[in-house]
């Protein structure tokens, strides 16, 4: 809400520069967005303040509220500006009903209006300072006593009327056509106001079209009703606007406010208009009306809360200023009502905020809180992206939504979780892995001149199981193309190959317990032949490999590029909690080559090798993959060191030799391969 | 052979052996020398086996004799040998003499994203306070993000927060504070927790991007109060910024929080919004069955890109999530 300052004036006779206005707004929680200084024809230098009003202060939505804020922090009487009633000169037979929703309506006709008037300059000057375009006299004052006092009026054309008026709930599927041409199909949550015939207006929220006040009105109907927070709430926002009226009505209006409104506004339309009144006609259900029940404060409890000492009067002379009606009661305690117009005042808590407020947030002592001991636990994921950094990964933060089609290139068909309202078909997917995210990254790099580049994000992937329940896991994911490292001046960089995206991934999951299993794989996206399945504890955990060259094509892309992603959720770090005691005694190894069938793997040569290789096993490294030359077509050679060592003593060579034997055996009987001489 | 003629023959001897190795070029030849001598077909070697020749009584002397050749020979070969070592690393030096002003065969650098940065440090320090780092769904539902913490359906208080529906009838958190509720059905009191994570707000434009992080604490003990909130978050400011900062609290509203404050720090003149916080809504705790005679909480919640931004000095809220890696390489 923005108004005039020189307004203020009208309710408290306040002498503080716009600056000082402004900051003890701002620190008792009516938050001041900005001021602007301007000039007034009619009360000279002006600014307008902006403020930035949270939902719970419905009361501040007008110059009133605002004024009577400032009254209690500067100690000011508050006074309301001329309203006394109108004489009237005639009675309207039309007859108004309330009910409980709306429980209390007041009405009443002008006659022999001349709507083409001239808005009376000073209330042009601030409706226009407030941002509000004028329309006509009669609207323009309803909107002013809107800023003014908080109520939202309504003026209908009293000739469009047909007999009495109700306040009703809607009819299922009854439509209604309103001031600004929308039509709206309502339902038996809405309240409407009536006559006889069909809905004339959307209670609350916004008038009707047809019964609407226009240049050759004659006579109109003022409406100054009370409508339950609870009636008017979501409604507006269901059908996709906002109004004026609805934003104060939801947040809750003043319910005593009705009838100085309906007068303070007949004043002004007597002086623009002119017009003949009838009498105020109104119908109040009194029980409906919203109770402000007594709440009481433990004033002890509450010093303790927040760390003053804030003596009895002093929390009784701030609850008065604020329209409470207090009572003293025994043990430092105090019950307090509130007033009318406060709809955040309901338990004990919301007391303490008033008295915080009052006496000033910042002026309330601080004391540290004490650290308690804990076991830090490590972090692994911390270490996770840590190890990358120092690979040479840059890490990055894309966003969870993605891209229809995106989904559709690296979904892998998985169902996806879809945001029903997205801020573009751009973002309308969550991601169901990491993938779309590092490659449109990588692009954007790309064209920026970045050609050699690693990646990586840690973030969730969401998918659907049964249509209903998200599944959602911490995900690890990174890229990599290019070279291995940077060229230098001795030599040229290698390009990275599938083997350095499984390096990777192997210091990674060293990281984590279990043993580790790759396995070939069918991911669309990926090259079959360059991809493999990554397995902890015989569980699938994720997967690596070279980006489909279909895929490279559609992406405009001629070189490599490697992905791998692996689930966080679920994996146990791998620490070591104690310490293992190291042979002492010498390690003997061997070399030893091997001819076998291309298609064999180098894991199953390496299983044959270990249950093979006997006790003393301690490991095996293959060392050179020979295929070409001297070999035959179809097979390749395989150069294996293994090591044997015991912990007891130097083994001998007999030993080994034995061992040799069977492996040669093994290899012969289980792979077909032949030992190379 | 007579014993004066082996004298002399001796005498030619050391000072042959002394000459050559004298003019020896370098180890290979000093060796070869060395064996022409000590060799097992050397000259020394084949004067002992001559030694039957002389008479019984003279042999021990010539014996004596050899034997003192034979050690002043090893004493130069050893002098020698050591002399050529040195001229040869001398050389050595001198060949392999690098400019060592060309560049070093470095790795790539990699980086940790800013947003990530931050949120490290500021759970460092409240971990170092006592405070568990909880974690929550972003796929959230109403219950969590709205109704558990005080906000009812159609409550104005939802128009604070834009928010993302889901096509299972869920919703995408619109902040951290569903883990508060969380944190607290699965465990009982008193707690102290900070959760970082990602939100979500129907928001984008140059101040404001749909996607977001947060970091959320909650502290719920006997005698939490609102003097240690201020505490702690002053505390918690200077330690993040590394420096006295200049802060103040005024009030404000949230659902679950009552009273409510948000925190804003003076920054290059201006007051600036850094965190919203509060005691915890008596109706919070209640919806979670936290005995609220017994313990008092409160909460705060901080956006990581603002203070990311105040830290590093990062004009541009959307650099975050662009990843350009002339960007991310700053960090």
């Amino acid at each position: 809400m923005q108004f005039s300052k020189n307004w203020l004036k009208d309710f408290i006779d306040i002498d503080l520069s716009t600056e000082i206005i402004c900051s003890q707004l701002t620190m008792a929680g009516l938050e001041v967005d900005g001021y602007e200084d301007v000039s007034s024809k009619i009360t000279g230098k002006d600014s307008i303040i902006k403020l930035d009003i949270t939902p719970n202060r419905g009361d501040c939505f007008s110059v009133l509220g605002v004024a009577r804020e400032l009254s209690v922090i500067n100690n000011l009487k508050l006074s309301l500006p001329n309203i006394s009633s109108i004489e009237s000169s005639f009675k309207d037979e039309m007859k108004v009903k309330a009910c409980a929703e709306a429980p209390s309506y007041f009405g009443r006709t002008i006659r022999d209006i001349s709507i083409n008037s001239k808005t009376l300059p000073l209330i042009a000057e601030r409706l226009k300072f407030s941002d509000q375009k004028l329309i006509d006299p009669v609207v323009d004052i309803t909107n002013y006593i809107l800023l003014e006092l908080g109520q939202p009026l309504h003026a209908f054309d009293r000739d469009k009327l047909r007999g009495n008026i109700t306040v009703r709930t809607a009819f299922n599927k009854e439509k209604i056509r309103l001031l600004d041409d929308q039509e709206l199909v309502l339902d038996d949550s809405c309240l409407v106001i009536s006559d006889e015939e069909s809905a004339v207006a959307f209670a609350g929220i916004m008038g009707g079209k047809e019964s609407a006040v226009s240049a050759s009105t004659n006579s109109i109907f003022l409406e100054s009703a009370f409508f339950k927070p609870s009636i008017i709430r979501g409604k507006a926002r269901r059908y996709g606007f906002q109004t004026d009226a609805s934003l104060r009505f939801e947040r809750g209006v003043d319910y005593k406010i009705q009838e100085i409104a309906i007068d303070r506004a007949s004043i002004l339309l007597r002086d623009t208009v002119g017009g003949r009144f009838s009498e105020v006609t109104s119908s109040t259900l009194k029980n409906q009306l919203p109770k402000q029940t007594k709440i009481n404060l433990d004033l002890e409890k509450s010093n303790d809360l927040l760390g003053t000492k804030i003596p009895q009067k002093v929390a009784l002379r701030y609850f008065k200023g604020l329209g409470f009606v207090t009572e003293i009661l025994k043990n430092s305690s105090i019950s307090a009502i509130p007033p009318s117009w406060r709809y955040d005042l309901t338990i004990e808590a919301d007391l303490v905020e008033e008295l915080a407020r009052l006496e000033g947030y910042d002026s309330l002592p601080q004391l540290s809180l004490s650290p308690v001991y804990k076991k830090i636990e490590l972090n692994s994921q911390s270490h996770l992206s840590d190890l990358l950094s120092a690979k040479g990964f840059n890490e990055i933060i894309s966003y969870s939504f993605i891209s229809r089609d995106d989904h559709d290139l690296f979904g892998e068909g998985v169902a996806a979780l879809e945001v029903k309202n997205p801020i573009s078909q751009n973002m309308s997917v969550m991601r169901t892995n990491l993938v779309s995210g590092l490659v449109s990254t990588f692009l954007h790099n790309l064209n920026h001149g970045q050609d050699s580049q690693r990646l990586f994000e840690i973030g969730n992937t969401f998918s659907l199981k049964n249509t209903k329940e998200v599944v959602e896991k911490n995900t690890l994911a990174g890229l990599m193309n290019g070279k291995v490292n940077e060229d230098n001046w001795k030599e040229k960089a290698k390009d990275i190959s599938f083997y350095d995206l499984k390096g990777v991934v192997q210091d990674l999951v060293r990281e984590f317990k279990g043993p580790c299993v790759f396995e070939n794989c069918k991911i669309d996206f990926l090259h079959p032949g360059m991809s493999s399945l990554i397995k902890i504890n015989n569980k699938i955990i994720g997967f690596m490999g070279s980006l489909q060259p279909t895929y490279l094509d559609r992406l405009g892309l001629n070189e490599d590029i490697y992905i791998f992603s692996l689930d966080l959720e679920g994996l146990q770090k791998n620490v070591s909690s104690s310490y293992k005691e190291f042979s002492k005694f010498p390690s003997s190894s061997r070399d030893l080559s091997f001819i076998v069938n291309k298609s064999i793997s180098s894991s199953s040569i390496e299983n044959v090798i270990k249950s093979a290789a006997g006790k003393f096993f301690k490991d095996i490294e293959i060392f050179d993959v020979y295929e070409g030359k001297g070999i035959q077509e179809e097979k390749k050679s395989i150069a294996i060191s293994v090591s044997w060592q015991s912990t007891k003593q130097t083994l001998k060579d007999a030993d080994i030799d034995s061992a040799v034997e069977r492996i040669v055996n093994s290899m012969k009987k289980e792979l077909g391969g032949e030992l190379r001489v | 052979m007579n014993l004066d003629s082996l004298k002399k023959k001796i005498s030619d001897l050391e000072s042959n052996a002394k000459n050559q190795f004298g003019s020896a070029n370098d180890k290979l030849e000093l060796d070869n020398i060395y064996r022409s001598y000590l060799g097992k077909k050397g000259e020394v070697n084949l004067l002992l086996k001559s030694l039957g020749s002389l008479p019984q009584e003279k042999r021990k002397e010539a014996g004596k004799l050899l034997n003192t050749l034979k050690g002043v020979i090893e004493k130069n070969y050893a002098l020698t040998s050591s002399l050529l070592n040195d001229k040869a690393n001398l050389s050595k030096l001198e060949k392999d003499k690098l400019d060592i002003s060309l560049p070093g065969f470095s790795s790539r650098k990699g980086s940790i994203h800013p947003v990530t940065r931050t949120i490290r440090d500021v759970c460092d320090f409240f971990e170092r306070m006592g405070f568990d780092v909880e974690a929550g769904p972003e796929a959230e539902i109403d219950y969590y993000n709205f109704e558990a913490l005080n906000v009812p359906e159609d409550h104005p208080a939802k128009d604070m927060h834009d928010t993302f529906y889901l096509n299972n009838e869920g919703l995408l958190r619109t902040h951290t504070s569903p883990v508060q509720i969380r944190t607290m059905e699965k465990s009982e009191a008193p707690h102290r927790i900070i959760c970082p994570g990602k939100v979500y707000r129907k928001d984008s434009d140059l101040t404001h991007t749909p996607m977001f992080h947060q970091i959320e604490g909650l502290v719920v003990e006997e005698g939490a109060s609102f003097a240690q909130l201020k505490g702690l978050l002053n505390d918690f400011l200077t330690d993040f910024f590394g420096e006295e900062i200049e802060l103040r609290f005024r009030p404000s509203y949230f659902p679950f929080t009552e009273p409510s404050a948000e925190v804003d720090i003076r920054w290059k003149k201006n007051w600036l919004e850094v965190l919203g916080c509060g005691m915890v809504h008596p109706n919070v705790l209640k919806s979670v069955g936290v005995d609220t005679k017994k313990y008092s909480g409160f909460a705060f919640g901080l956006g990581v890109e603002r203070m990311a931004m105040l830290k590093y000095n990062i004009p541009d809220l959307r650099a975050f999530f662009e990843n350009d890696i002339r960007f991310l390489d700053q960090f």
